[in-house]
């Protein structure tokens, strides 16, 4: 009765007609407008069949030490830790470890090093808010007798020493320093991959996922955030603490309805994208379930996060703090959605996970397990931030806590001042 | 079942601010009212009881079970606050629905409460009106039956008259005094006239104390000897409203018959001891307990 109620709340509620609105024009103008069209077989004499990701050890040793040069020669190492943009500056003791390795890596010593960088042009580029200079290190060699082993283990310590989710990582190398250009057979191929291994439906549902995905990491906070204010706003919040209902049914029922009715518009979503492949691969051999298995796995976790996280960020906090939080983490997923690799690039802890392609489906099966680790890990996280919320829920219905304030008379900052 | 509120020393804290200082009450069956200036401390109290805020120190039992039984206490009690509403977009019965919802009362069950709350506080007619379209009165009205969805033993209503019309208040207060037939019903507020009406039991309450507990013709006792009327003339008004707690003026042809709360007999002429009134009996008590009384002053 009550999930039925909150539910129907749900339904009758802005913030919800405008997540449905944002949802289906992410799926639309992306999806069934740009790329989830039919695919044809390779024409034979292209000149681009797009690229693969392929296990091959010498050319991830050579990209990873010219790039890790590059990077050591500019102070300057991109890392993505925990899926979040870090420019990661070391030391003089740091640096100087890393140029031992890279010395071990490419059988070069300090002086034939800075020779290197002082003939390596210097380009400036700017994010908008910072510029920047790196150098074009065009080649560095690799050493004759460094093995793949020793390899992965220099780039192991590399990627410790800058604090890890560098691309350095060892479960990052192949993707992102193995990416060698399709010929025709390959993209024959991957083509044959499509339509026998992915059995087209598997294909399109991860481009489906990779759309919906960046949308659904975002939008449902703040329709579980305007749910769970709307008692405070609505001055409802009294009448509904002294009820005999606990903290724990209420909030998770809530929690549940939230989850439920923003999976009902991206269900529907999945349903006109299988009758779309069904009319336009008619004939051929599809597999029935991935269209609805992969999306559901891949995206439920997205909604039961956000909106855990809309919930708590709102009973945490109060009034505007609650607000400017949720702007973070918009941002925050935002920065998320442009920096995640377009392809392949899964890694454990990435939010938002992305595979924009409806090939390429040896690169996503070389992550699976980071994908499965990944989507378990997140629906941990959600069910931890849930009931997190109920305890803050539990400590606010009896009067033991207000929520934290950022501004205004009772905000922390005074209070501690 | 002892069916009473015992409430014993109980002390309440927001911050390093105490709110509630030695609280010490029982709470029979029948209507009680708690009567208090705003800011006394009734709101926190009715908020303890109603498990809503955690008290200091002291204990508190409501028909036997202490209030630390969160969940017990929440079945048994409904609660009205001052400043309450609903979701504007539900229709009454709607509204009642999902609160009956949380008190965990099976849908059948529900539904037949709904209609027979609905008719007791004359709303049956506007049961498909939406919240928003509700006036003052009927808003309130619907606060009770929210409050008595899950037919509680204990009602705690809080200022459930301010802001409504003579008429609508009287009927509000009938209403009250009906449920409060066969369980506790605590009414706080500072409206002298709705404690006459209905309570047979008081408490008044300043500063986070309670000055004084009993009945109404207890308290009308207490304050016997200490009300006086006078006839003056007008220009003498603002002089005696410095000098003495004034609590009524009748505006007569060319004099104005002045009630005065004081201890010892006024030096004004014409001045007769008069029989207290409740409102004069308060008056006196927040007096003789030394707070600060500015009846008439304007």
């Amino acid at each position: 009765m009550l999930f039925s109620k909150e539910c129907k709340k749900i339904l009758h509620s802005f913030t919800y007609i405008l997540y449905c609105a944002l949802v289906i024009l992410m799926v639309v103008s992306q999806y069934f407008g740009e790329s989830g069209g039919k695919v044809y077989p390779p024409v034979k004499g292209g000149d681009d069949y797009g690229y693969k990701i392929e296990e091959d050890h010498d050319i991830i040793m050579s990209s990873a030490t010219v790039a890790l040069t590059t990077e050591y020669f500019a102070n300057r190492y991109v890392c993505y830790p925990f899926g979040f943009y870090k420019a990661v500056h070391l030391n003089n003791k740091e640096q100087a470890e890393v140029e031992k390795y890279i010395s071990e890596l490419s059988g070069l010593d300090s002086k034939e090093l800075i020779d290197i960088k002082n003939n390596s042009n210097i380009y400036n580029y700017t994010d908008g808010t910072h510029y920047y200079s790196d150098y074009n290190v065009m080649d560095v060699p690799v050493s004759e007798t460094l093995t793949y082993e020793r390899f992965t283990e220099i780039m192991g310590d590399v990627d410790d020493i800058l604090g890890g989710g560098s691309d350095y990582a060892v479960e990052s190398l192949v993707v992102r320093f193995s990416r060698i250009p399709m010929t025709y057979e390959d993209a024959v191929e991957d083509y044959n991959e499509l339509i026998e291994d992915d059995k087209i439906t598997g294909a399109y549902a991860r481009l489906f996922s990779d759309y919906a995905g960046i949308v659904l990491a975002i939008v449902p906070v703040f329709v579980a955030a305007a749910l769970t204010a709307a008692d405070r706003r609505r001055k409802m919040n009294e009448l509904i603490y002294s009820r005999k209902t606990s903290s724990f049914r209420l909030v998770f029922t809530r929690y549940a309805s939230l989850v439920t009715m923003m999976f009902i518009p991206v269900f529907l979503l999945i349903v006109i994208a299988f009758v779309q492949l069904l009319s336009m691969y008619s004939g051929e051999k599809m597999d029935m379930s991935v269209m609805f298995t992969l999306p559901t796995f891949w995206l439920l976790p997205n909604i039961m996060t956000a909106s855990a996280i809309g919930m708590l960020v709102t009973e945490l906090f109060s009034g505007g703090a609650a607000i400017l939080v949720q702007f973070v983490w918009w941002f925050m997923g935002l920065m998320m959605a442009g920096t995640a690799g377009l392809d392949g690039m899964i890694g454990k802890y990435t939010f938002i996970c992305r595979h924009n392609s409806l090939g390429m489906r040896r690169a996503f099966f070389m992550n699976w397990d980071n994908f499965v680790f990944n989507r378990i890990f997140y629906i941990i996280i959600s069910l931890a931030a849930a009931v997190v919320a109920v305890l803050i829920y539990d400590m606010k219905r009896g009067g033991r806590f207000d929520g934290i304030r950022l501004f205004g008379k009772n905000s922390i900052f005074r209070r501690k001042a | 079942m002892n069916e009473k509120i015992v409430i014993k020393n109980v002390n309440k804290f927001y911050g390093r601010k105490q709110a509630l200082f030695d609280i010490n009450l029982t709470i029979e069956k029948g209507m009680f009212g708690l009567l208090g200036r705003n800011g006394a401390g009734k709101t926190t109290l009715m908020k303890t009881l109603a498990v809503l805020h955690k008290k200091k120190s002291g204990d508190i039992t409501i028909c036997d079970v202490p209030v630390e039984k969160a969940k017990e206490i929440r079945a048994m009690t409904g609660y009205l606050p001052q400043d309450f509403s609903m979701y504007p977009n539900m229709k009454c019965d709607e509204a009642l629905e999902y609160l009956g919802a949380l008190s965990e009362i099976s849908k059948a069950e529900c539904k037949k409460r709904i209609t027979s709350l609905l008719r007791r506080v004359n709303l049956i007619e506007h049961r498909h009106k939406k919240v928003r379209e509700l006036s003052g009165g009927m808003k309130r009205r619907l606060g009770i039956a929210q409050a008595l969805i899950h037919d509680p033993k204990v009602l705690i209503v809080d200022e459930p008259t301010a802001g409504l019309d003579p008429e609508e208040r009287i009927r509000f207060r009938n209403l009250l005094c009906e449920i409060a037939q066969d369980r506790i019903v605590i009414l706080s507020t500072h409206i002298v006239g709705d404690i006459e009406a209905t309570c047979k039991n008081i408490a008044v309450m300043d500063a986070g104390k309670i000055l004084w507990k009993g009945t109404v013709q207890e308290i009308l006792e207490n304050a016997k000897g200490h009300i006086y009327t006078t006839n003056v003339e007008k220009r003498f008004l603002p002089q005696i409203k410095k000098e003495y707690i004034v609590t009524g003026m009748l505006a007569q042809t060319d004099y104005v018959t002045v009630r005065i709360v004081s201890d010892a007999e006024p030096d004004l002429p014409n001045t007769v001891l008069t029989e207290p009134d409740l409102e004069s009996a308060y008056m006196y008590c927040l007096h003789s307990n030394g707070c600060d009384v500015m009846g008439g002053e304007e």
